[in-house]
């Protein structure tokens, strides 16, 4: 029998063995992979390759009337540095960098260069995956920066809030924070039309981390924002702003507040408050100025307010407009009482007509006239008006003034709210009850926006003329409107108001501020507010200016701080909102010798 | 004979496995072709996808900087610096006419052709917006200056 060498059975049947047991590991080996870990194995491969994308949504634009963009955002990159992955073949590409970023050198290296957290006490420090290198850095940049294939610095896309007119409507318009939470303003009042709707997707990734779009399992659409357009128009903002800015270099008031609204229909064209912030730099701003003080402080509104005695007394038919009251006497009786009246600043040498009363602004016969009307009814026509409480307006924390009803006045308050004091209002709500006798008797509810549009720019929401009630009567508006011309007229106290061609309608106010206790006779708050052209107003504007000085150390009445400034402004919105002149000449004449409402 | 009938049984049975085989090689290969075009089908629809969110994020850029430079600021620097010399109407330069605009230009052609040159429209009244006073008829035609 010949030998088999190596080749023996024996050694044959030892290798098969061998390789069975191989096979058998192997087996083993798979079956604990795919049956008996199946699960934890399934899991963990699933977690990293699936991949859930959010797509981040465009906040919508905020437009003016005339389509100007008043907000809008734009794709900026948030830069920053993997310190894991830096090489070191790349460190002479960093001084570039630095240049680029307008960085210093020395701290970008530091950035660089700190790659773990700092402890905390027991416990290793982490790894820093992600330093940040500038905040915000345009999409330009970002391509320079990319050429310079420094690996670990890359950027995160995010869209950022930009406000291109700065300053321009500030209150109005808002803002949207660092954290992306709209802070005030339309950004907050309507931001669930601004924002949109983030989307988001879940797919797979290969090891170098990128998307596999085959497997993408879930795709929803980020939704843009809406849009909103305002009533304002930026260039009467701009001219409001900047006769706010031209009475503070004048009068350095505290604060002034400046409104302009369209008389038919309540919607506003600009409202401006001094000072002001930059919408871009809101972060710098002080707390204070961020306040929408044309709705969220109040003031004694003075004169302006004698509009609402005249109105009631003339629409309860118990006076006409040459209606004559002894406005000499110190003293007054009123419901039994014998009362004390204000002082008025120009003493009379004849009775004075309803009409007298409004254009020399005589807080006596204005107590005259709302002790005719009565306790309950004045203080019925200065709640009709909007006084004493909120006018409406959707945002910015408006506050509602401080009227008493008649149960809680002191013994004198009938001698005082009359001519404007012992009451408080918005500079607004004077605003809103002078608008109502420009509109012919309605108060309108202030609105500021126009119109919602979608992301095609279709229009979804419009907003039109919202009547709040009906405060005088057409005839009785007509009568306050010629009537309040004589304030804008030679004789008025508002003489300087008046524009040659023009019927202007307005009034006057001066009210004294309080200061440490006591009604203080250097500090006022002076104010002017009135619509042109009396016969057909198209606009209302209101100036009130707190604590401005005149030039000469004189107290600031508002025929000094706050009528010329009416007079400019209104010159400027004549030929832009092409308001034509009104023919009614002598109408003011003949209101005088007949008492007619109108001509 | 019942040899020749395995030889065929299996010659057939060789067919159709080759046939089977080449079928699920092709079906294979079809379902691979289709993974692959689904691939690269998705990979297309996602760089588009990032195409049209690069063009919006370019849009919005762009936009913002019109707009920056769209406003009043902006504009009146530009004026100043370029020295248009552009202002605001003035109410003293508006001529207001509420008749009809087609008699009126009808009127100031007449009057140009009856004068044989341009003729000025008449005056209106500011607070009226009527003629201030009926025009008066030219003094001289060929007067140096013109007439008036």
């Amino acid at each position: 029998m010949a030998s088999r060498g190596f080749a023996s059975t024996y050694r044959v049947a030892l290798l098969a063995g061998a390789m069975l047991l191989c096979f058998a590991g192997v087996g083993v080996k798979l079956v604990r992979l795919h049956i008996i870990d199946r699960d934890l194995y399934l899991a963990a491969v699933e977690k990293s390759r699936q991949q859930s994308t959010t797509m981040h949504a465009r906040r919508g634009d905020i437009l003016d009337a005339r389509g100007d963009i008043l907000a809008t955002s734009r794709s900026m990159i948030e830069l920053g540095v993997d310190p894991q992955t830096l090489r070191p073949e790349d460190e002479p590409k960093w001084p570039e960098l630095a240049r680029l970023l307008g960085l210093p050198v020395n701290q970008l290296r530091r950035v660089f260069q700190t790659r773990t957290r700092a402890p905390a006490a027991g416990a290793a420090g982490r790894e820093i995956r992600w330093a940040k290198l500038r905040d915000e850095i345009p999409e330009s940049l970002y391509e320079e920066v990319n050429k310079l294939g420094i690996r670990g610095v890359y950027g995160q896309r995010v869209y950022r809030r930009v406000y291109p007119h700065s300053q321009l409507a500030a209150h109005i318009v808002g803002f949207v924070n660092k954290e992306g939470v709209a802070a005030s303003g339309v950004e907050a009042y309507l931001d669930n039309y601004l924002m949109g709707y983030d989307g988001w997707r879940e797919s797979e990734k290969d090891g170098l981390r990128r998307e596999l779009a085959q497997f993408r399992s879930r795709d929803v659409p980020p939704k843009d924002g809406w849009s909103v357009v305002l009533s304002l128009d930026t260039a009467v903002q701009n001219w409001a702003e900047e006769e706010l800015a031209a009475i503070a270099r004048e009068f350095q008031p505290r604060h002034a507040t400046l409104i302009v609204s369209d008389a038919p229909s309540g919607f506003l064209l600009a409202m401006a408050n001094h000072p002001t912030f930059n919408l871009n730099e809101f972060n710098k701003a002080p707390m204070e100025l961020l306040k929408n003080n044309a709705i969220a402080s109040q003031l004694d509104p003075g004169s302006t307010f004698k509009i609402v005695a005249a109105s009631g007394a003339l629409n309860e038919r118990l006076v006409a407009p040459d209606t004559r009251f002894d406005c000499s006497a110190d003293l007054a009786t009123h419901n039994g009482r014998s009362l004390r009246l204000m002082r008025d600043d120009h003493a009379s040498d004849h009775p004075l007509t309803v009409a007298e009363i409004i254009s020399r602004s005589s807080n006596r016969g204005a107590t005259l006239l709302a002790m005719r009307l009565g306790d309950q009814r004045f203080y019925d026509y200065a709640r009709a008006f909007g006084f004493g409480g909120r006018t409406g307006f959707p945002f910015g924390g408006e506050i509602s003034g401080l009227l008493n009803p008649p149960a809680k006045w002191s013994g004198i308050d009938i001698t005082r709210i009359p001519a404007g004091y012992s009451i408080s209002a918005t500079p607004l709500q004077i605003h809103c009850a002078m608008a109502a006798i420009a509109s012919g008797g309605e108060l309108l509810r202030p609105q500021i926006v126009r119109e919602i549009r979608d992301a095609s720019g279709a229009v979804v929401f419009h907003y039109g003329r919202e009547s709040i009630r009906r405060v005088l009567s057409p005839a009785v508006a007509g009568q306050m409107a010629f009537m309040l011309q004589g304030v804008a007229s030679r004789g008025g106290t508002a003489a300087v108001a008046e524009i040659p061609g023009y019927q202007v309608a307005g009034k006057t106010g001066t009210a004294q501020k309080i200061i440490d206790g006591r009604y203080s006779n250097k500090n006022h708050v002076g104010s002017f507010t009135g619509f042109l052209p009396a016969g057909n107003p198209r606009v209302v504007i209101t100036i009130i200016v707190d604590d401005g000085r005149a030039p000469a150390g004189g107290a600031g009445y508002g025929s000094k701080v706050a009528a010329p400034g009416f007079r400019r402004l209104a010159e400027k919105l004549i030929p832009y909102l092409d308001i034509k002149p009104v023919a009614v000449a002598g109408a003011w004449q003949a209101l005088a010798a007949h008492g007619d409402p109108r001509p | 004979m019942k040899k020749t009938n395995t030889n065929a049984f299996v010659s057939q049975m060789l067919v159709y496995s080759l046939l089977l085989i080449g079928l699920a090689g092709a079906g294979g290969m079809t379902a691979v072709w289709q993974r692959q075009a689904i691939a690269a089908t998705a990979g297309r629809i996602k760089q588009l996808e990032q195409q049209a969110a690069e063009t919006d994020r370019r849009q919005a850029g762009v936009t913002a900087a019109v707009a920056a430079e769209q406003t009043l600021d902006a504009l009146n620097r530009r004026n100043q610096h370029w020295m248009l010399g552009l202002a605001q109407v003035r109410e003293n330069q508006i001529v207001r006419v509420d008749g009809q605009p087609e008699r009126r230009l009808a009127a100031k052609r007449n009057a140009e052709i009856l004068a044989g040159r341009a003729a000025p429209p008449p005056a209106l009244d500011r607070n009226t917006s009527r003629p201030a006073a009926p025009p008066a008829p030219p003094q001289a035609r060929y007067a140096l200056g013109g007439a008036r």
